[in-house]
């Protein structure tokens, strides 16, 4: 089967030979489409999130505001919108301002990239892996600035630990990431997704795969800071970690940002690993392939993602948190280590040609 | 001393290698996960009641202790004699017990028993007390007001003589004549050693019924 | 082991002296009076290394209602609801604290109903507080999910005395010459349905938080605290018996029909957190254990041997009486002078003794676990301040 790759960004650069205007209104679709997905996905998250904890614990979640509580988030976003938007005294104005921008821009320019289904993705850049993990770390810039510029203890400690935590951790996500850069041999994420049309590498890759794609959703896991490794928020020991002195608007830019990122990483997990919108598909089993491909790309992202996101939450609302020296003991004893052995192994496996479908 | 009782000793946790570790950490994280998936993937395990929609099945059990209240019999005639060990024995004050001469047997009798919810602390002792088993706790747990003068109860309904010396009077009439009728308290309302001012029998009335209103609405 | 006195300012102004090779500056951090992990409003100053915990101080008096006063002005019967009121979470254990020393002045004989009745209601209360810190344990160590079943189960037990007591916190049941009430027709039903439905949670307990591996690296071998220190510092209850100490009350002291029941006393290895944390799960089951005896077998008989309409009037002299609270030894001690009202009343509460062991246990371990060790203390900070 073809499939053809659309993105936002080419048809802006085909319109370009029109002229600039055609051009500029692709780019301007491109950035609404984002920021209204944006937007969207986060109060869906964040009402996901609340009925799946209260179902975990034995409640029911929100009831109250629309059928089943599915105007609560939405309620409380006016709320959040209409709150006062406190600055501590003494605190640096105009960082303390900025950083839940920064914050909420990394998650906005990962987007850009993620494919959602072959004709669905607003730029496909050659180099997407690397564009992927260098955007993802600009988020950690947000949450040190908060930290710092809020004048207050607690919040800087917490600033601290998500520094040394995501910068920590997104080593062992960016080798966990080779190895399938390694397989699928380009950088590019279309690409990526249809080096996976014969099956998808976390087990057409035999183990290694499977290592890989563990340790990735570990380590952003702990790149995003979600239980268990919640730790720059830690609202036991930190009261709010880095947000603590945030509230209004720019608490619910970080809120948000927190769950876009839930997404991001979970897209990226199940693009890489998962196949992204390639339905499931056996090399060499026509049929079976065919009847796969009932289900359009889309619906196949959509799921393979929200099942990931599902994992995170079951996560959260089951573990207790790690200690401080504990995550970098896991981070620098555990996780790398086997990260760097993996990729080794994923080396030769692509040297000899030892993997499914080759 | 020597101590012979048994006792058990805490379990060490143990620690193997390095990947038998890692197993059995995944093992228990995986069995964590199973209890809580159990719980998602079975709705009958919600205990969420959900208040003002199930106030109709809602019921208190009989003995909650949440407001007192002077228990008339059929003829609206109570026990209390104003011996007033209730408010003696009230850790709190909350209890005001106001006798009275009879104006034609010149006995002692109750005028107004004066309970204030906001100062109470439900521990129970005046029903324990009461000589005369007059009072009782009754299980009606939606008290809130908006204003505080509500919470002062006036629990008899009659001025007048108890139970038994009323019975002693064979005439309905004269029974009738010896009630006076007692509904509200509109005395002014004692507050951190001074006191605000009470409320006008109208409004208070308006103002218990729009309370009811939005408890109700 | 010498105690050094030295006032917070002094403390401060010391440490700012100090030069660290590294060139790191110490820091205070104020956790509490609002901190979600203090449980209420304990302060505790916090001498920070970066996450590094040099010295913690706690700072009480916070809520502080001088229930020990109050208690000048009221007779005896009065002052048991007062007691519900300094650590909630043994509301009837207090209870029974006050009765016991009134019924031991006033030589008051009490029949087996009455003693059965008490044990199991204190039992079950014990239960009860140890759920709820179950719970809370869980949530310190950011698990959110154990707060909700922990309640939910507990919710059981506090339906249990709200259809015999009436009340869910704050009981006044058991009073000085017997109980309030008699029990509920139903109450022995509604217990054993409890028992039955509880010990498969109870399993769950186990596997959702103690057999859990990040729990477990948290509290492993965090903040111990041997034996001499937790004696010398007066520390009680699941903290004392955690650091290897056998002393429980209902077997040293018994009182109630402690001596005629079956348990056993769980005791820790080292005493670090972890063993805190599985004596208190221990004493759940030995607290299940004693219900089971006692349930089937409550004897006939009265509930009340005082006229409750007639003050108490202790004879001149001194009294003291102590039970073991789910936090450790409560005692009583009365000073009479023949009057209705005590001359002075004073509490010994388990808290106020057991929060200074953080003190002890606390340097050089992490902020994270700080909270894990407050935690493992169970602290109720009214019954700190009374």
């Amino acid at each position: 089967m073809n499939w053809e790759i659309k993105t936002v960004a080419m048809f802006a650069s085909e319109a370009l030979r029109e002229g600039y205007l055609g051009a500029a209104g692709y780019i301007i679709l491109g950035v609404v489409a984002i920021a209204g997905f944006l937007a969207v996905l986060g109060m869906v998250l964040i009402y996901a999130e609340r009925k799946v904890a209260g179902h975990f614990q034995c409640r029911l979640g929100p009831m109250r505001v629309g059928w089943h509580g599915v105007l609560q988030t939405v309620a409380d976003t006016i709320k959040l919108f209409l709150k006062e938007d406190i600055v501590p005294f003494q605190a640096d104005k105009v960082l303390h301002i900025l950083a839940p921008l920064f914050t909420l821009l990394g998650t906005l320019l990962v987007l850009a990239v993620v494919p959602f289904s072959p004709g669905m993705q607003v730029a496909d850049v050659n180099i997407g892996v690397v564009y992927v993990t260098a955007v993802g770390g600009f988020g950690v810039l947000g949450i040190l600035l908060g930290g710092w510029s809020s004048n207050n203890k607690w919040s800087l400690v917490g600033a601290m630990r998500a520094g040394a935590q995501i910068i920590s951790y997104e080593v062992s996500a960016t080798l966990a990431l080779l190895v399938v850069v390694l397989f699928s041999g380009s950088l590019k994420l279309s690409d990526i997704i249809l080096s996976q049309e014969q099956g998808w590498w976390i087990w057409r890759a035999p183990v290694v795969g499977l290592v890989g794609f563990v340790i990735f959703f570990i380590a952003s896991t702990a790149e995003i800071n979600r239980t268990p490794f919640d730790l720059p928020e830690g609202e036991s020991e930190l009261t709010a970690g880095f947000h603590t002195e945030y509230s209004g608007m720019r608490f619910a830019f970080f809120f948000l940002a927190e769950f876009i990122n839930m997404f991001i990483i979970s897209a990226i997990a199940a693009t890489l690993y998962l196949g992204g919108w390639m339905p499931f598909h056996i090399g060499g089993l026509d049929g079976f392939n065919a009847v796969m491909d009932l289900l359009p790309p889309g619906a196949w992202f959509a799921g393979k993602t929200s099942f990931l996101i599902f994992v995170l939450m079951w996560f959260r609302w089951t573990f207790p948190r790690l200690r401080v020296d504990q995550l970098m003991r896991l981070e620098w004893k555990i996780l790398l280590p086997i990260g760097f052995v993996n990729l080794i192994a994923a080396a030769f496996m692509v040297m000899f040609g030892w993997y499914y479908g080759n | 001393m020597e101590i012979k009782f048994k006792t058990l000793v805490a379990p060490e946790i143990k620690r193997g290698c390095l990947m038998g570790n890692m197993f059995n950490a995944l093992g228990s994280l995986w069995k964590g996960m199973k209890i809580t998936i159990y719980y998602l993937t079975h709705p009958s395990t919600v205990v969420t009641q959900q208040y003002p929609e199930n106030r109709e099945t809602l019921k208190m059990m009989d003995r909650f202790r949440a407001q007192l209240t002077m228990a008339h019999d059929e003829n609206g005639h109570h026990t209390c004699t104003a011996c007033g060990i209730c408010d003696q024995n009230c850790p709190n004050g909350s209890i005001n017990v106001v006798d009275r001469k009879n104006p034609i047997t010149g006995k002692k009798e109750l005028d107004r028993y004066i309970w204030r919810m906001d100062s109470c602390t439900f521990c129970n002792i005046c029903v324990q007390v009461c000589p005369f088993g007059t009072l009782e706790m009754k299980g009606n747990f939606e008290a809130s007001v908006y204003d505080r003068r509500l919470f002062v109860y006036t629990l008899n309904k009659y001025a007048g003589p108890d139970q038994k010396n009323l019975l002693k009077i064979e005439n309905l009439d004269d029974r009738k004549k010896q009630m006076e009728s007692r509904d509200i308290f509109g005395g002014p309302v004692p507050l951190s050693g001074q006191s605000i001012a009470g409320l006008e029998a109208g409004v208070f009335d308006q103002l218990r019924k729009t309370e009811e209103a939005a408890t109700n609405g | 082991m010498s105690v050094i006195v030295s006032s917070l300012e002094q403390r401060i102004r010391a440490d700012n002296l100090k030069e660290s090779p590294l060139s790191t500056q110490e820091y205070f951090v104020n956790m509490g009076p609002q901190h979600p992990s203090t449980h209420g409003v304990l302060r505790m100053v916090v001498k920070l290394d970066g996450e590094t915990v040099r010295e913690v101080i706690p700072v009480l008096g916070y809520i502080h209602r001088g229930i020990e006063k109050m208690g000048e002005s009221f007779g005896y019967r009065q002052f048991v609801h007062m007691t519900d009121r300094i650590d909630y979470l043994s509301a009837l254990i207090n209870n029974w604290a006050v009765s016991m020393t009134v019924e031991k002045a006033a030589k008051i004989e009490l029949n087996d109903r009455i003693q059965i009745i008490r044990t199991i209601m204190a039992e079950l209360q014990r239960i009860q507080s140890h759920q709820l810190w179950w719970g809370v344990f869980g949530m310190d160590m950011g698990a959110f999910t154990p707060f909700l079943y922990g309640f939910r189960d507990r919710e059981i037990i506090t339906d249990i005395f709200e259809e015999t007591i009436g009340a869910r916190l704050t009981m006044n049941y058991i009073q000085p010459g017997g109980l309030m009430f008699d029990i509920h027709p139903n109450f022995q039903k509604r217990v054993k349905d409890f028992l039955k439905y509880f010990k498969p949670k109870l399993e769950e307990y186990e596997t959702l938080l103690s057999g859990n591996v990040i729990l477990q690296e948290r509290v492993r071998n965090v903040g111990i605290m041997d034996a001499k220190t937790a004696i010398s510092i007066g520390a009680t209850g699941p903290v004392l018996r955690a650091s290897g100490v056998k002393h429980d009350l209902r077997k040293l002291d018994p009182y109630g029909v402690y001596d005629k029941v079956d348990f056993d006393v769980p005791v820790g290895r080292i005493g670090d957190c972890w063993d805190r944390y599985w004596v208190r799960i221990e004493e759940i089951k030995q607290s299940m254990r004693i219900v089971e005896q006692l349930i089937d077998n409550i004897p006939e008989g009265k509930t009340m041997l005082m006229k409750p309409a007639v003050k108490i009037k202790l004879p001149e002299g001194t009294y003291y009486s102590q039970v073991e609270t789910p936090r450790g030894v409560l005692g009583v001690f009365v000073v009479s002078d023949g009057k209705d009202k005590p001359y002075r009343i004073h509490l010994r509460t388990p808290n106020f003794n057991n929060i200074w062991s953080i003190t002890e246990m606390s340097s050089n371990w992490r902020l994270g676990d700080l909270v894990a060790m407050l935690s493992s203390l169970d602290v109720v900070v009214p019954d700190i301040d009374r």
